[in-house]
């Protein structure tokens, strides 16, 4: 790391890019209002402000930091008293779906050989490694790759080519599934003593010690920020409800990328002030509320407005999610004396690493605490983890409860499966079944 | 005899019989309980028939597999390696939302390399698997362990012995006749096994047929239609590195600890790099090439099985790697079960054609 880089990222975090930032945002026409929600969250301005300094600030990070790509699942907190710069490919993937350049940017993986059939996430990022090309501009290439194996098998894989392709270390943490009647003692163990195993590794691509203090200030933030973001999906328990899930997917961003930082505290301190004055209130993010619905699986980025505007006009509102309440989940569990248990703990027993009949019952309290009239789950053709299975889900949530379900077949990312017309359709016909 | 004829009769004879999922799980603890481990890799169920319950971006195997064990096979128990996702999901859709009511036992073979931590878990998974085998089975006599590590480390001798004739050029046996020999090992009691491949090995000594060599890779030489087609334009295939078969015995005699639990344990160790346990493409490469170099293969033929994301991430960079060292390689999907499509045979044709 050289003193001019160091002091190059430095201007440009402390000085140069707020500054451009706020003058960007002066610029910025306010948006219409849109009759058919309520009015925008205020918080959304700084999310913007912070998600774009984030990525703008990877510019400036080779050299000043060591920078490392890292799965969602995968506990940040080992990498943060070492200083990386943190990015995370599903998220730059996500917003190339947002964007609606997932596609193109597949296509430069998919003409390297990778398979259509694969995770819409991996193909986009390995596009973006091939081509270099991104909505978020230019994204330094990678000195380490940090994966865990808690979400899908599937970060495994595509972090394996990534690391094939930049030719840097690859850490993989490997979490055992948790099958419901097996003991899970020793499934964390393992996990909690490869993150042990892994420390002298970061800590020579970091070219630094890992200090414990800097380590559990980490844990500490890293709990505040999901504690604070639990709250702020509980204030969706509300009727009317202050904000959606749709609102959800996109502020869930900086607990996702920026986790362990004391900017993601700052942020959702800001959004449940925000959330909780609303509900005082009693301002709706959909005036004239009428269903509240549950969403399974990822969002799908790339029709979330249009998707937005047509559960807005019937009036229905999802209020609740199982993929936006994992980072909230297991939280409890950072508790631990042992910081490494309660890593191993809270990362190894999200929803996705746990069996079906687990994930049933988390759908049953969420539809049971959120008062929801009906479930909208979405089978991603790229998520087989969260997918498979969910036919059967349906039948065994109604069994237990006077809900409504329906099936919506898409992709995160890749709009090339999405047909808007088809998804209209049984989305009206849904609805039309919550009025009887 | 059947597969399913193999198990009743099994089953009539007093022993349990064990659905076993692909693709890594230690034998020998199966055997020491006097259970059969029958595979379920590509059986004749109607895969359309999981179309119900599994979304349709699931591989064939694992839509086969759900399709046959809702069919109630004569089965006692089923066994779920931790092999993907789709096979993780299949291991708690059937017992935690389809009511499957016959004991599901579960392996996690751990991923990456395999550091102190990984090889601690390892052995302790292999024994509770033990431990769950003593709840469903009862308890084996106390040498039994010790007996079908011998078993295992017998097949694995006879598997090592028919591949090395192969590969020599020493074995006079198209390569229908071969996997369909090798094959039985999938369900076969192992003493039974281990002289069937002897026997076969014996009786087919001799020049191998002469052909374009070459190395086959993927999950499983399917459809078997398309190893007679090879058969037929006089592709002769010396080597494999199938998920099912050449990447699931040692290559090299293992040394093992006189422990059988954690002989066991070692020989999973001692198997050959496979993406599902995230071996890196480099061991993968050096492995492909090493199967390359000692069968003198012109070329390597990856089988591309649809929806099979440990294969399909891996052979882009493979296919790449082994080009640069000189060797070519040629992707095809293809799907188990029926005819070759034509349109795959003509591709196989041009890239003999076009071999150096």
């Amino acid at each position: 790391m050289t003193l001019v880089r160091e002091a190059r990222y430095r201007l440009m975090k402390d000085l140069v890019l707020p500054a451009a930032l706020r003058a960007r945002e002066g610029r910025r026409r306010a948006r219409k209002a849109d009759p058919l929600f309520g009015p925008p969250l205020k918080s959304g301005a700084e999310l913007k402000r912070i998600m774009a300094r984030h990525y703008a600030l990877a510019r400036y990070a080779k050299g000043a930091r060591p920078v490392a790509y890292v799965t969602s699942g995968a506990p940040v907190e080992l990498l943060r008293p070492l200083g990386f710069y943190t990015l995370y490919p599903e998220n730059h993937s996500a917003l190339c779906g947002a964007r609606k350049v997932g596609d193109r940017m597949a296509l430069h993986a998919e003409a390297r050989g990778f398979s259509p059939d694969l995770c819409s996430y991996a193909r986009i990022d390995l596009g973006h490694a091939f081509s270099g090309e991104s909505p978020a501009g230019e994204l330094p290439p990678p000195d380490l790759l940090f994966c865990t194996t808690n979400i899908c098998q599937t970060v495994m894989y595509w972090f394996k080519a990534l690391a094939h392709h930049h030719r840097v270390p690859l850490v993989v943490l490997d979490t055992p599934y948790l099958h419901g009647g097996r003991e899970e003692g020793p499934a964390l163990r393992y996990f909690r003593d490869q993150m042990v195993e892994a420390v002298p590794r970061l800590e020579r691509v970091a070219c630094r010690d890992f200090e414990e203090g800097r380590f559990l200030a980490a844990l500490e933030s890293s709990r505040r920020a999901s504690l604070l973001w639990g709250k702020v999906l509980e204030t969706l328990k509300a009727r009317p409800a202050p904000l959606t899930i749709f609102d959800a997917f996109v502020h869930l961003m900086p607990v996702v990328s920026l986790r362990g930082l004391p900017v993601c505290e700052r942020y959702y301190e800001g959004l449940l002030a925000e959330a909780e004055e609303r509900v005082r209130r009693g301002v709706a993010a959909v005036p004239g509320e009428r269903f509240r619905l549950l969403w399974d699986n990822i969002a799908i980025w790339f029709a979330l407005g249009s998707l937005a505007r047509l559960f807005a006009r019937a009036g229905a509102v999802p209020v609740a999610a199982t993929y936006t309440h994992a980072w909230a989940e297991t939280v409890q569990d950072l508790e631990e004396t042992d910081p490494f248990d309660g890593l191993a703990k809270a990362y190894g027993r999200i929803f996705l690493n746990r069996d079906l009949a687990h994930r049933r019952d988390l759908l049953l309290t969420l539809a049971r605490e959120y008062g929801v009239h009906g479930v909208v789950f979405h089978s991603a053709r790229s998520c087989k983890p969260y997918s498979i299975g969910q036919y059967d889900m349906r039948g065994a949530l109604e069994a237990q409860l006077p809900l409504r379900t329906v099936v919506l077949e898409a992709d995160m990312a890749d709009g090339r499966v999405w047909s808007e017309a088809q998804a209209e359709t049984r989305l009206q016909a849904f609805f039309e079944s919550l009025e009887r | 005899m059947s597969r399913r004829a193999y198990a009743e009769a099994q089953r009539a004879a007093g022993r349990l019989v064990a659905a076993v999922l692909p693709a890594r799980y230690p034998p020998e603890v199966l055997w020491a309980h006097d259970v059969v481990p029958v595979e379920v890799w590509d059986p004749p169920a109607p895969a359309e028939v999981a179309g119900a319950h599994l979304p349709p971006m699931v591989c064939s195997v694992v839509r086969r597999g759900l399709a046959l064990l809702s069919a109630s096979p004569p089965v006692d128990l089923l066994l779920f390696p931790h092999t993907c996702d789709s096979l993780q999901n299949l291991s708690t859709l059937l017992p935690d939302l389809l009511g499957e009511r016959r004991p599901c036992l579960f392996f996690y073979p751990p991923r990456g390399p395999a550091g102190d931590c990984g090889r601690a878990f390892l052995l302790e998974e292999v024994r509770s698997l033990f431990r769950n085998l003593d709840a469903v089975a009862g308890e084996p006599p106390p040498h039994r362990l010790r007996e079908a590590v011998r078993w295992a480390r017998e097949r694995d001798e006879a598997l090592r012995g028919l591949y090395d004739a192969r590969a020599r050029g020493q074995l006079d046996a198209p390569a229908e006749e071969f996997y369909r020999a090798v094959r039985r090992t999938e369900y076969l009691w192992p003493e039974e096994a281990s002289e069937e491949l002897l026997a076969f090995r014996r009786e087919r000594a001799g020049r191998r047929p002469a052909g374009v060599p070459l190395v086959l890779s993927g999950v499983l030489p399917a459809p078997m239609d398309f190893l007679r087609r090879l058969d037929e334009r006089g592709l002769a295939v010396v080597e494999d590195d199938f998920l099912g078969l050449g990447r699931r015995f040692p290559r090299r005699a293992p040394d093992l600890p006189d422990d059988p639990l954690e002989a066991a344990a070692g020989r999973l160790l001692a198997l050959p790099p496979c993406p599902t346990q995230g071996a890196p493409h480099s061991s993968r490469l050096a492995f492909l090439e090493e199967l390359a170099r000692r069968s003198s293969a012109r070329a390597v033929v990856f089988l591309a099985l649809k929806f099979c994301e440990p294969e399909l991430f891996d052979i882009p960079f493979l296919a790449e790697g082994l080009r640069e060292r000189g060797l070519p390689a040629l992707v095809l999907e293809t799907e188990p079960g029926g005819e070759t499509p034509a349109a795959l045979l003509t591709r196989l044709e041009a890239f003999v054609e076009s071999l150096p």
